[in-house]
């Protein structure tokens, strides 16, 4: 919490930016954001697509596991689902805005269904249930060849709105950034909610919950679907994305990868999830950057930069597991809370 | 001293972040000049091959700018390590495509060709080629922009299947036993080679998928056992499992001829199953490193011996990309004798029109690549007294 700010009523305590200095810096985030597609190399825009990508995913992870405190190791699998839903619908003829939710929707089924362990076990015991379920649905999107692909994968129709194409980069710049701002403040929004404070209650003690009234199996079987909902429709993006699609995407790596993203950025903060995953995606990218960028200069030095920079990625996660063990978003409250005294006062 | 520390953490960070996808890359390609982009695997899983396909790909370049270039352009490569990571290839191609405009491009996996094929077609000016030899690449109307250096998997098993059916005219049909990786590279290949065993009337007694790594061989080599295959056949693995199945099967009474393809008859699978006494035979697309009767191979062995005199085996991923840079060369040399653009239409054309092209001995026979694929190859077999694989058949044409 910062210091020096005093809210007078519940509704000033609940607003989403509570300060015109907040809203202002939103506002400009926004606009920038927005117009990128204008300003924006083909690389930088490629570069955050997938990070609007792993976004949602990563909101949709923090929801059942930040939030719930449900570990899910599944949500490569559910991105999966999501991806093959679209390009299933779409080579029959279903349009994108039809799609896009169906993926979300069926990922949410499976996550209740890959939730149910989740009622008698917890911690370690899910992970390893989820892992079980991971495995098999990475099986079927392998061996499911008349939808899936088989292992040589699929292709996806492009995205189309009424004859809009989302063809190219920076038109599906707006799709996924669309779905990532709404999704965004869905989770920020939920969290204020009697639903997110149950997530909340549960993670934080269940038996407690339990007798506060909360209905555990409702509210466990809801952070798995919700978490399933947003990594489905970023699958189904990252399918409109790349237009063909294998299984050796979805791999087991990608869920961990996603883990180390909301830890990393935060657990349980929607700030920490869209900073968790600008890290894990931007960080590799800067550094191996960084790496060519040197051995440009110093050609001698190329074969030992280049396989040091996972060594260098793997330390920066260790340090913040160490140093900011609250992730990303706990270092942002701390320098707003600096720029607040000064010169920012509102 | 931990806050300062962090925040010089997080200095660096931003510090890095602000340098990295802003920075301009260098100039747009120049007019005389051909660009040659690559996202290779230098780290990451498949460093062991990307390495060698980035050299390969650089080398060629250097050695064809030595000769004069192509119709008096040089080759500029630009390459970036991908990590095998399908985000970070594709990145990559976005990134130089913007900032190079480049005419090839080569990437590092079946899914790299998959995921670029939509923008590489939209672009109009670039021709893509991997190290990739699935089947899904090599489809002309799905994937117009790509070239497969050399035969499809399945070709390659069709070769071997041809061999097996040529050696053993005049006594019984060997039994044949597939093990294979639960991978593309390990099942692409297998229906192919199944279908023309079946014409051949050979009998394929067990079919043995497996994980790529970390395998609990015994299992398996209980069924093999079962079986009791003259010939087993592995397919999607560069070396593990094959030396423990050996093993396995030696102890369990079975000495079957050991056969593989492509990439799975490389230096580390030869030598390491040569130790044991196996005599790996197998399917190559291309010829050996140490060989001397192929002009392109000899100039290849030249180079590499004044470039990087540290290298002392050439892979088969080195030959692959140097063929691919080859390939490329001679598409943009068609062009530009013809005095057309390098567009994706006259490229392709400029393809189509390489029916009996000369590869300077890296595959054996003239080359037909006019259907984005050479579909020929070769039986190789561990010589133990050379420790090289040594020629066992011709060239085969498929």
């Amino acid at each position: 919490m910062r210091t020096g700010v005093f809210h007078e009523t519940f509704a000033a305590e609940e607003r989403l930016w509570d300060s015109p200095t907040a809203r202002t810096w939103m506002l400009t985030f926004t606009a920038l954001l927005f117009t990128m597609p204008a300003w924006g190399s083909d690389y930088v825009l490629a570069m955050a697509c997938i990070i609007g990508i792993h976004v949602i995913a990563t909101l949709g992870l923090n929801l059942t596991t930040g939030n719930a405190g449900l570990i899910s190791l599944a949500h490569a699998a559910f991105l999966g689902v999501g991806c093959y839903t679209v390009a299933f619908l779409g080579r029959h003829g279903v349009p994108f805005y039809i799609a896009l939710p169906a993926a979300g929707a069926l990922a949410a089924a499976l996550g209740v269904v890959v939730g149910l362990p989740s009622l008698r076990v917890k911690g370690i015991y899910l992970a390893i249930a989820t892992i079980a379920a991971h495995f098999i649905l990475t099986f079927v999107f392998r061996e499911w060849e008349s939808v899936t692909g088989g292992v040589p994968g699929t292709a996806i129709p492009r995205a189309n709105l009424f004859g809009f194409e989302f063809r190219g980069d920076r038109r599906n710049f707006y799709l996924i950034f669309g779905c990532a701002f709404i999704l965004a403040l869905a989770a920020r929004n939920l969290a204020r909610t009697h639903i997110g404070r149950a997530f909340v209650a549960v993670r934080d003690r269940d038996f407690s919950a339990e007798i506060l009234g909360v209905n555990l199996m409702r509210t466990k079987l809801l952070a798995f679907a919700l978490g399933a909902f947003y990594a489905g429709t970023a699958g189904g993006l990252l399918g409109y994305f790349y237009g063909n699609i294998t299984p050796d995407y979805f791999l087991l790596t990608l869920s961990v990868f996603y883990l180390a993203a909301i830890i990393v950025g935060g657990l349980g903060s929607v700030l920490g999830s869209v900073l968790g995953a600008l890290f894990m995606t931007f960080v590799p990218e800067a550094l191996r950057l960084f790496a060519q960028a040197s051995s440009d200069r110093f050609p001698g030095v190329a074969g030992l930069l280049l396989p040091m920079q996972q060594a260098v990625f793997g330390i920066l996660i260790i340090a913040f597991l160490i140093f900011e063990p609250h992730g990303l978003a706990a270092i942002w409250a701390r320098v707003r809370r600096t720029f607040h005294l000064w010169p920012f006062r509102t | 001293m931990t806050s300062l520390i962090r925040r010089k953490i997080v200095q660096g960070l931003g510090a890095a972040a602000s340098v990295g996808p802003f920075s301009i890359g260098s100039v747009l390609a120049q007019k005389n000049e051909i660009v040659i982009g690559a996202a290779q695997p230098i780290t990451g899983v498949f460093s062991f091959a990307g390495v060698a396909m980035n050299n390969g790909l650089n080398d060629f370049c250097q050695w064809k700018n030595s000769k004069g270039g192509v119709q008096g352009r040089n080759l500029r490569y630009v390459a970036e390590d991908s990590g095998f990571k399908l985000d970070q290839g594709v990145a990559i191609f976005k990134k130089i495509m913007a900032s190079e405009k480049p005419n090839f491009f080569y990437g590092d996996s079946t899914q790299w060709v998959k995921a670029v094929t939509q923008d590489a077609v939209a672009s109009n000016h670039v021709m893509t080629s991997s190290t990739s030899l699935a089947t899904v690449v090599a489809d002309v109307k799905q994937v117009p922009q790509n070239i497969v250096p050399g035969p499809t998997y399945p070709r390659l098993h069709e070769i071997l299947m041809e061999y097996i059916a040529r050696t053993s005219r005049s006594g019984p049909k060997p039994n044949i036993a597939y093990v294979y990786a639960d991978t593309e590279f390990g099942r692409d290949g297998i229906p192919g080679g199944k279908a023309r065993a079946e014409k051949l009337g050979l009998p394929i007694v067990a079919e043995i998928v497996t994980k790529q790594s970390g395998i609990d061989v015994a299992p398996e080599v209980a069924k093999l056992r079962r079986a009791k295959p003259d010939i087993v056949i592995f397919q999607g693995y560069i070396l593990a499992p094959m030396p423990e199945f050996v093993r396995q099967l030696r102890e369990a009474g079975l000495n079957p001829q050991i056969m593989g393809t492509a990439w799975g008859l490389d230096k580390p699978a030869y030598d390491a199953l040569g130790a044991l006494g196996v005599r790996l035979t197998g399917a190559s697309m291309y010829r050996y490193g140490h060989e001397t009767d192929g002009p392109m191979i000899n100039e290849m062995r030249t180079y590499l011996a004044k470039a990087r005199p540290d290298v002392k085996n050439i892979s088969p991923f080195y030959i692959s990309s140097w063929l691919s840079g080859m390939i490329f060369a001679e598409i943009a040399d068609r062009c530009l004798k013809a005095k057309k653009e390098l567009t994706l239409p006259n490229m392709q054309a400029a393809l189509s029109t390489m029916k009996e092209w000369d590869t300077g001995g890296v595959t054996g026979l003239l080359a037909d690549v006019s259907q984005h694929q050479i579909p020929a190859g070769r039986i190789y077999s561990y010589d133990p007294d050379k420790k090289t694989m040594e020629p066992a058949s011709g060239w085969i044409k498929v």
